[in-house]
């Protein structure tokens, strides 16, 4: 157990000697310490070998020198005791020449050889010895009283051409002294062998006396003489004359060198070679400092390639971690994405499913409540069709940080999608609190807002449901909400609705009416009936309404009240509003075909329709489709419609006009539309709204309402139609006030077109048919 | 220093007496031929194929034939066979008097060779090379 820590701390290390910025650094340093000990190791290596060959070179040049110096000490010595020989066998004079012609006297070249007598006189010579006696020499003197041979000595300083004088004493017959054998040998012949290849400029060789004196000695091309030396430090000890020659510094020039001696058996002489410390050890010194460029170099090449490979594995290292940064950042988007609105950055709906599930659990585990509130927006998809999806979007985005803006943070709102959101509110103590939030809801989303430069105002309807009273699950909570929502639409907008099992009820029904309304069309479920427009003052048939209805093959007749709005929001109104006007003007080709009058036919048109952007397209083709007099087609648009957007408006209704068809304004007088706006509009009839007439014989004020309506109409030249007609007051009063037609259950109710066209035929054999009818209206006829 | 000043002297006019005499190098009659290079050899220690035989080391033939011959200066020639002769890998050439001396011995050996004044050429020896 305990070592586990440890191998973990052990594998740490390990770990981190491989990032970069420590491995690289560390392999350079073992790089750079393991080339400079192999260089300073191989340096000492060399210096070693280079001394050691050095002392070995020094001792073999000893060696040679000695045999070489012996040998020629030897002829010496034997020309010495021949001459002698000679001298003491014979006596005579002449001995030299007699020698020489016999060829026993060394070469003439070198060597010189002179004999002095007793008094020291010089009697015969090979060559000359510069001078006629040697009587005050120290050697004469000496071999007068010795018979040992004995070598000159030459004066201090540069040696050119002297010589070196080797003599041996002379007897007379009865062994007294007789005179002088002398040997003259130019010094440099000692030193003649000196090989600068081995001896460079600075190595020694010589021949120095016992006595300590340097009788020549030659470093390059330069000899010496005379210098003493301290003969017994110079000779190595007995014992150690194998040991490697030691290093010193010579007295005379101060160079350090190798040097040792040895003595010459049999003559006062000892030999000397040296060589020089400096010469020896330059090529190792050369080989030193180019081993020690090549480390330099080296460590400069190291250090460059670590510092490159360093640089390199960090900037990988560096990419890898922006690449994976890059990745989780990118995972984080799509997360993000997945979850959230793209357009508003809300929670989306799989974000929303998530969050309500866990706050039901929450809220489930404290036994508390919470709400849902859908919100749809009531006019947005006019909005997007009239505006551009740009302005819709805008809007959303506006109106989704309104809600941000009025909800608590522990709140959740989200978009659902399309023009819905969702507010959860998880922490709620009693649905009062629901009540307050939907309230300021309806309030932020109520103030206006600014689009593509235009000032709009939309509402909201607010569907709320509770936990638990409402559903215990996230489905049930987000179902029952919608259906609240669709019954706050449904209760007139702009408002919102608690969930409760009725509206449950009226929801299913409404997503029944849905569901069928989308088959009705291609299963003719749609009806057109006819509602018979009267002249005023003859009380004849002026023109007619076609109105929808739907024969549902289980709920029976449906009135448009029930499915238009549906119908509208859903977008079927407009392939519905297609089927109507074409099949409108169908039967009225028809009966005009049939010979029946050809009278005006007036169909309605709901917003939706109104704001299709082929609306003119395709009433131009329907036209044409169906040969329709266009003269006798009259649009019926609401006043409220007309005034929403002047130019759009008034660019569409310019368009109907051009196409000839005929355009009334449904409903006047709800709107307040000022004139002046109603003076642009190419309008033809007015039709004036039900509620003024249902009030006609109520107080006079009313009344006089009723009146200024009617004769607005009038003086834009356009014909007033009432609506709504039930009453013989009704009717007696709007002939009283000049309006044009009636309309209305009074007069007519709606008939399906067999009925009409049965009417209509009626009208044209017997007036007086229509007038059981209206007969109130019309007694005279 | 008297010496060598003295020497240098007699160099000089010795040197000058003798620019009209022309030397030759000479060898016995039944010698084969040799060349410039070969008398070279011999006479450095360089060859031991021919017997050489020198006139007195310092005189105006000496010198005048070892700078023809070799190109170096008496001095150099001493040193190179003080080297030869130290190191026992020689002697230097036999040195006789005069030019009657060296003819002498050239017509007795047949491996000899010497070098005269042109003008001492007899029918004992035979020229083998004239040094211009």
């Amino acid at each position: 157990m305990k070592a586990r820590p440890l191998r973990e701390a052990l594998h740490r290390r390990v770990g981190r000697i491989t990032e970069p910025q420590i491995l690289f650094p560390l392999i350079a340093v073992v790089l750079l310490a393991a080339m400079w000990m192999a260089t300073v190791g191989i340096i000492r290596l060399k210096h070693t070998e280079a001394e050691h060959d050095a002392a070995v070179l020094s001792r073999e040049l000893l060696g040679t020198y000695e045999a070489q110096v012996v040998r020629v000490l030897r002829e010496i010595d034997q020309t010495l005791n021949l001459v002698k020989f000679w001298h003491e066998r014979n006596s005579l004079q002449g001995a030299l020449s007699e020698l020489k012609d016999r060829g026993l006297l060394p070469p003439d070249l070198v060597f010189s050889v002179s004999i002095a007598d007793r008094d020291g006189t010089i009697v015969e010579s090979t060559r000359p010895l510069g001078g006629e006696s040697v009587a005050d020499q120290d050697y004469f003197r000496k071999q007068r009283d010795g018979s040992a041979i004995l070598v000159g000595k030459l004066p201090a300083g540069a040696t050119g051409d002297g010589k070196l004088l080797f003599s041996k004493r002379l007897n007379g017959p009865r062994g007294d002294f007789d005179g002088v054998v002398m040997v003259a040998v130019d010094a440099a012949f000692f030193v003649s062998g000196y090989d600068a290849a081995k001896l460079g400029e600075h190595g020694v060789l010589g021949i120095l006396g016992t006595d300590g004196i340097v009788r020549v000695r030659r470093s390059g091309e330069s000899m010496f003489s005379g210098d003493a030396l301290d003969y017994a430090s110079v000779l190595p000890k007995p014992d150690d004359a194998d040991a490697e020659p030691p290093i010193s510094r010579s007295s005379w020039d101060g160079v350090w060198r190798w040097s040792t001696a040895r003595e010459i058996y049999g003559f006062p002489l000892a030999i000397l070679v040296g060589l020089a410390q400096e010469e020896q050890l330059a090529a190792v010194q050369r080989d030193a400092f180019r081993y020690l460029s090549w480390a330099a170099a080296g460590s400069v090449g190291i250090i460059l390639l670590m510092a490159v490979l360093g640089r390199m594995s960090w900037q990988l290292a560096q990419s890898r971690l922006r690449e994976s940064e890059s990745k989780l950042e990118h995972a984080r988007r799509v997360e993000y994405l997945a979850y959230h609105d793209g357009l508003t950055g809300l929670p989306n709906r799989s974000m929303f499913s998530k969050l309500l599930a866990q706050r039901i659990s929450e809220a489930r585990r404290y036994n508390k409540q919470l709400a849902v509130a859908f919100l749809d927006l009531d006019r947005f998809k006019q909005i997007n069709d009239t505006l551009g999806h740009e302005a819709g979007d805008q809007l959303l985005v506006e109106v989704a940080a309104r809600l941000q803006g009025c909800v608590r943070d522990s709140d959740t709102v989200a978009r659902l999608g399309g023009d819905e959101f969702v507010v959860l509110l998880p922490e709620m103590e009693e649905g009062k609190q629901a009540v307050i939030v939907a309230q300021k809801i309806l309030t932020v989303i109520g103030k206006a807002f600014t689009l593509i430069g235009h000032e709009f105002r939309v509402t909201a309807s607010i569907g709320i449901s509770l936990y638990p009273q409402d559903g215990e699950d996230e489905q049930t909570l987000t179902k029952n909400a919608d259906i609240a929502m669709y019954q706050a639409k449904a209760e007139g907008k702009n408002n919102f609705q608690f969930y409760s099992e009725k509206l449950n009820a009226n929801s299913l029904e409404r997503l029944t009416l849905e569901s069928s309304l989308r088959h009705a069309l291609e299963r003719s479920e749609f009806r057109l009936y006819y509602q018979a427009k009267r002249d005023i003052r003859s009380g004849r048939i002026a023109g007619m309404e076609a109105l929808l209805r739907w024969e549902h093959p289980d709920l029976g007749t449906v009135a448009p009240m029930q499915f238009i709005p549906v119908a509208e929001d859903t977008g079927l109104i407009v392939p519905i509003g297609k089927w109507v006007l074409k099949t409108a003007c169908l039967q009225s080709v028809a009966w005009q075909k049939e010979g029946l009058p050809p009278l005006s036919v007036a169909v309605n048109m709901t917003a939706r329709q109104f704001s299709d952007e082929y609306l003119l397209q395709d009433l131009a083709s329907i036209l044409e489709d169906t040969g329709m007099n266009p003269q006798l087609l009259e649009i019926e648009l609401s006043e409220s419609l007309l005034i929403h957007d002047v130019e759009t408006t008034l660019r569409i209704l310019t368009g109907i006009k051009s196409l000839g068809v005929r355009i009334a304004v449904d409903d006047f007088g709800t709107g307040y539309s000022s004139l002046a706006t109603l003076q642009r509009f190419p309008l033809d009839t007015v039709k004036i709204d039900r509620s003024f007439i249902g009030e006609l014989v109520g107080p006079s004020e009313d009344s006089a309402l009723a009146d200024a309506v009617i004769a607005m109409g009038k003086s834009l030249s356009l014909t007033v139609i009432a609506q709504g007609v039930e009453t013989k007051e009704q009717a007696e009063f709007l002939r009283a006030h000049a309006c044009d037609e009636l309309q209305g259950f009074y007069f007519n109710r709606p008939l399906p077109a067999y009925q009409f066209a049965q009417l209509m035929r009626a009208q044209t054999a017997d007036i007086s048919y229509v007038g059981t009818r209206a007969g109130l209206l019309n007694p005279q006829l | 220093m008297k010496t060598a000043a003295l020497s240098a002297m007699i160099f000089a006019v010795s040197a000058a007496g003798v620019r009209a005499e022309d030397i030759v190098v000479i060898v016995n009659p039944a010698a084969k031929p040799v060349s410039k290079e070969q008398i070279a050899d011999v006479y450095l220690g360089r060859s031991a194929e021919l017997t050489p035989i020198d006139q007195t080391v310092g005189s105006s033939i000496y010198v005048q034939f070892y700078k023809k011959a070799t190109g170096r200066d008496a001095a150099q020639i001493k040193a190179i066979w003080s080297r030869i002769l130290f190191t026992g890998r020689g002697q230097p050439p036999k040195q006789l008097p005069d030019s009657a001396a060296v003819k002498k011995s050239v017509a007795a050996n047949p491996n000899a060779v010497g070098y005269i004044e042109k003008s001492a050429v007899d029918a004992t020896v035979k020229v083998a090379l004239p040094l211009d």
